[in-house]
């Protein structure tokens, strides 16, 4: 018995030290170097929000002198599932969301709560979106395109990624700014439309840039979204809606990332990885990343970062009411 | 020949092949674990893979993906369980074998013919990859649908005796896939929607998890029954012989052949894969098996030819999702699309101006290719001789450690998503008991798979291609492939009900 009653006194023991440990980790405040923090990534690995991340979180590894961040996919459900995934985390700033203008579409079609619960810690990039077709078909400019469409209601095919994401809302945008003259159809994903588009079975379809460079020998880029050139060189002649003859159309210009936390997050927490992330942002190796891949710089900090993110919230709603998306 | 030194030189060397090496056996051990997939491989070394250069860095990333394919066999022969989608049309005649003793033969024959099948591929990647990529771009909405009612066809075959039975299981796969959201909208459609609408499982059933449920858990459930029974003498395992005679690999060239091309093909084709490439070419080989007058046996009979056409199909995928994935920087699937992450991250955009630009790299990635299915072939076959011990394993011991590695896979699955895990371990226990209670009752699952897989991919691109069309349902009667599909999957259905006329009318 007493053996027993030894035991039991010195497991309790251990337990309660461990407990003590365990608090004092706590009150060292944040960063605690022996935890992780993880950037969760509502899309795929390898895609380019993907990508963006992981780059970033290399640098912001180094700019905390060795804090150890892991980017982590999280899919599904239109980036829904890993923007849950963070609001169901603790807000202690151990787990940030990889988000932007995705989440923004995703919170508005009702699929998570999503930015009304979160907190804009910095804005980063916006990789504008180019409107492409086969360089066999007809059309040279993109009023070339959309006076045939004009012509033919509803005979010219207009891809987009998925109707819930930002290229679904660019081309929905485009074709209510036409009286709905094109036949947008999603597809499952960019590979999906490329090789549609690319295989004539789509007639014009809605990009990111590096979609285009990947297969700039068959497609004919007609229009940047967004308002300035591309910086990357195969791209950089591309004219922007302005200068193709359309300057009244407003419509998201592409994908928007951001960082985001979970509302509640401590503000000196918000502040550290603000400011761990600015300089993530400005080292050589982010920056040369950004620019081989035509990202057009948009850094914002805390306050600057909801007011962007506002202003992509405005251009969404009306876009999403009339595709029907809406759901908030 | 300049840059194919080059190329060679970025690959041969010391820290290359230790990569490689470490990528294959990574690959095997993922892809023997129940629910752990090729993709979760490649994805979990990517982060190593940065820090390389880039042809060690997607050597590496080859090896697991081509390990992790062939690994899969392992588990789905001697336990009737399949370590991922690759091996779902293995597990039938693979797990016989191992039921009569033959389970060395059956390992090392689904290791030699994932051999063939990568090398092969790795040869039509490299000779035909600008031939093959236009002709999947000729594969839009119309075609792919059209591909899936050939798919869903097979179910016919894969039903085994009771055909009603079989399509009743496909029916059931079928409205398995539509659960979920709208693959247009958005929209939810799922009993209860309020209420599932929050979890994982407003995307739909994951495939993974269910398989792991349909196949892993069910078997467990079955077996614990039998515990309780008398127990059979265990089979005697005889492991003498693990290369299949060359004269019956050499009888098997036809079935070789088509599940190649079929594996490549359809490979190459975004938003298909391995598992309907694999049941396609189990069905091709049955027909050759048919029309072989008795030289080949019939898969679906415990035989070598039944592990090798799925084998050397699931492998030859792995070439054929590069070949647009390198030719036109559309990935062929879930893992290649993770490659094409790897490499961009390189700053290396792929697509036809890689073949133009950096031909020592494009070369480069050909002979890691080589080397990744070559270590593939020969880590596997160094552990064959020991896989089957497993079966030595006493039941009451071998049953918890798949339970458990079952629920570790389906888990997995979710990534680092903890509430996507907890649900998928659930679809896995719900999907154990379904599994248990058809398969007692002697409905075949394979058709449930088919029909789960096939049913997304049917309705999304029915619906897409009848958009494209402006509405109109004679776009599949305007399209040269479409005809040549809906003409096979005719003839898929009616010649075996012409030949059993001929049949009962000469008895």
């Amino acid at each position: 018995m007493t053996i027993v009653r030894r035991l039991v006194a010195v497991m309790l023991i251990i337990t309660a030290a461990t407990g003590l440990f365990a608090m004092g980790a706590e009150e060292m405040g944040y960063p605690d170097p022996e935890k992780t923090i993880t950037i969760i990534c509502p899309q795929a690995a390898g895609g380019s929000t993907d990508l963006i991340f992981r780059t970033l979180a290399e640098e912001m590894k180094n700019a905390s002198g060795g804090q150890n961040f892991i980017v982590s996919n999280v899919t599904g459900a239109g980036t829904a599932t890993g923007t849950n995934d963070v609001l169901n985390a603790d807000a202690d700033g151990y787990t940030l969301l990889a988000g932007g203008t995705h989440t923004i579409a995703a919170t508005m079609q009702g699929l998570t709560d999503g930015y009304k619960n979160m907190d804009y810690v910095v804005g980063l990039n916006l990789d504008p979106f180019i409107i492409a077709v086969r360089n066999d078909k007809p059309w040279q400019t993109f009023e070339d395109l959309v006076e045939a469409a004009k012509a033919a209601p509803g005979e010219i095919s207009f891809g987009n990624a998925g109707m819930g994401g930002a290229t679904g809302v660019a081309c929905v945008g485009i074709n209510l700014a036409f009286d709905k003259v094109f036949n947008v159809t999603p597809f499952n994903g960019g590979a999906d439309l490329i090789a549609s588009v690319l295989g004539g079975h789509c007639d014009a379809g809605v990009f990111s840039q590096s979609e285009v460079v990947a297969n700039i020998d068959s497609f004919r880029p007609l229009v940047i979204l967004g308002d300035a050139h591309s910086t990357i060189e195969q791209l950089s002649d591309v004219p922007t809606l302005a200068e193709a003859g359309y300057p009244d159309i407003k419509v998201p210009g592409g994908s928007y990332r951001s960082i985001m936390v979970k509302s509640g997050t401590p503000a000196e927490v918000e502040q550290w990885i603000a400011d761990v992330a600015e300089e993530a942002f400005n080292s050589e190796t982010f920056q040369e990343f950004q620019a081989a891949n035509g990202m057009i710089p948009q850094f914002s900090k805390l306050e600057e970062a909801k007011a962007d993110h506002e202003e992509y919230i405005a251009q969404y709603e009306p876009i999403l009411k009339e595709a029907g998306l809406y759901n908030m | 020949m300049d840059a194919f030194m080059q190329g060679l030189d970025m690959v041969l060397n010391m820290s290359t092949m230790l990569w490689c090496t470490f990528g294959s056996i990574l690959g095997i051990i993922l892809g023997a674990l129940p629910g752990l997939t090729a993709t979760m491989g490649i994805a979990l070394v990517m982060p190593i893979s940065f820090q390389l250069p880039a042809a060690t860095g997607i050597g590496m990333l080859l090896a697991v993906y081509c390990g992790a394919v062939c690994g899969a066999s392992i588990p789905a022969i001697l336990l009737g369980i399949p370590g991922n989608p690759n091996a779902i049309a293995t597990v039938e005649d693979g797990h016989l074998m191992t039921k009569k003793g033959l389970a060395g033969q059956a390992l090392g024959g689904a290791v030699v013919a994932s051999f063939i099948g990568g090398m092969g591929s790795l040869v039509c990647l490299i000779f035909f990859s600008p031939l093959i990529a236009k002709l999947t771009l000729a594969f839009g909405p119309a075609e792919k649908t059209t591909l899936a009612l050939v798919g869903l066809v097979i179910i016919a075959s894969v039903s085994g005796k009771n055909i009603l039975k079989g399509l009743l299981m496909g029916a059931f796969g079928m409205a398995l896939a539509f659960l979920g959201t709208d693959p247009f909208s958005g929209q939810l459609r799922i009993p209860f929607s309020s209420f599932f609408a929050h979890t994982p499982l407003s995307k739909g059933l994951d495939l993974t998890a269910t398989l792991i449920g349909l196949y892993g858990v069910s078997q467990v459930f079955a077996e614990i029954v039998n515990l309780t029974k008398q127990q059979a003498a265990p089979v005697s395992t005889k492991i003498e012989k693990i290369f299949p005679p060359f004269k019956k690999v050499r009888q098997m060239w036809k079935i070789i052949l088509s599940s190649l091309g079929i594996g490549t093909v359809i490979g190459a084709i975004p938003g298909t894969g391995a598992s309907i490439a694999v049941f396609m070419a189990r069905n091709a080989a049955q027909g050759i098996c048919a029309s072989s007058k008795g030289k080949l046996e019939q898969p679906g009979t415990g035989c070598l030819e039944g592990v090798f056409a799925p084998e050397v199909a699931n492998n030859a995928v792995t070439g054929g999702a590069l070949i647009p994935a390198l030719a036109l920087g559309i990935p062929g699937d879930a893992a290649t699309a993770v490659l094409i992450g790897a490499l961009m991250i390189k700053g290396v955009t792929p697509g036809f101006q890689l073949f133009q630009q950096n031909m020592p790299l494009v070369y480069g990635i050909f002979i890691a290719m080589f080397f990744a299915n070559i270590m593939m072939a020969v880590y596997q076959l160094a552990g064959v001789r020991i896989y089957p011990k497993v079966l030595k394993i006493s039941q009451k011991i071998l049953l918890p450690v798949v339970l458990i590695l079952s629920y570790i896979g389906s888990y997995a699955v979710a990534g680092q998503s903890i509430s996507s895990g907890i649900y998928y371990m659930g679809i896995a226990l719900v999907m154990g008991f379904v599994g248990y209670v058809l398969k007692k009752d002697g409905y075949p699952i394979a058709p449930i798979v088919l029909g789960l897989i096939l049913g997304g991919m049917f309705e999304e691109n029915f619906r897409r291609a009848v958009k494209l069309a402006g509405g109109s349902y004679f776009t599949f009667f305007t399209k040269p492939i479409c005809w040549i599909f809906i003409l096979i999957a005719v003839a898929v259905v009616v010649v075996p009900i012409v030949k059993n006329r001929k049949n009962g009318a000469n008895a």
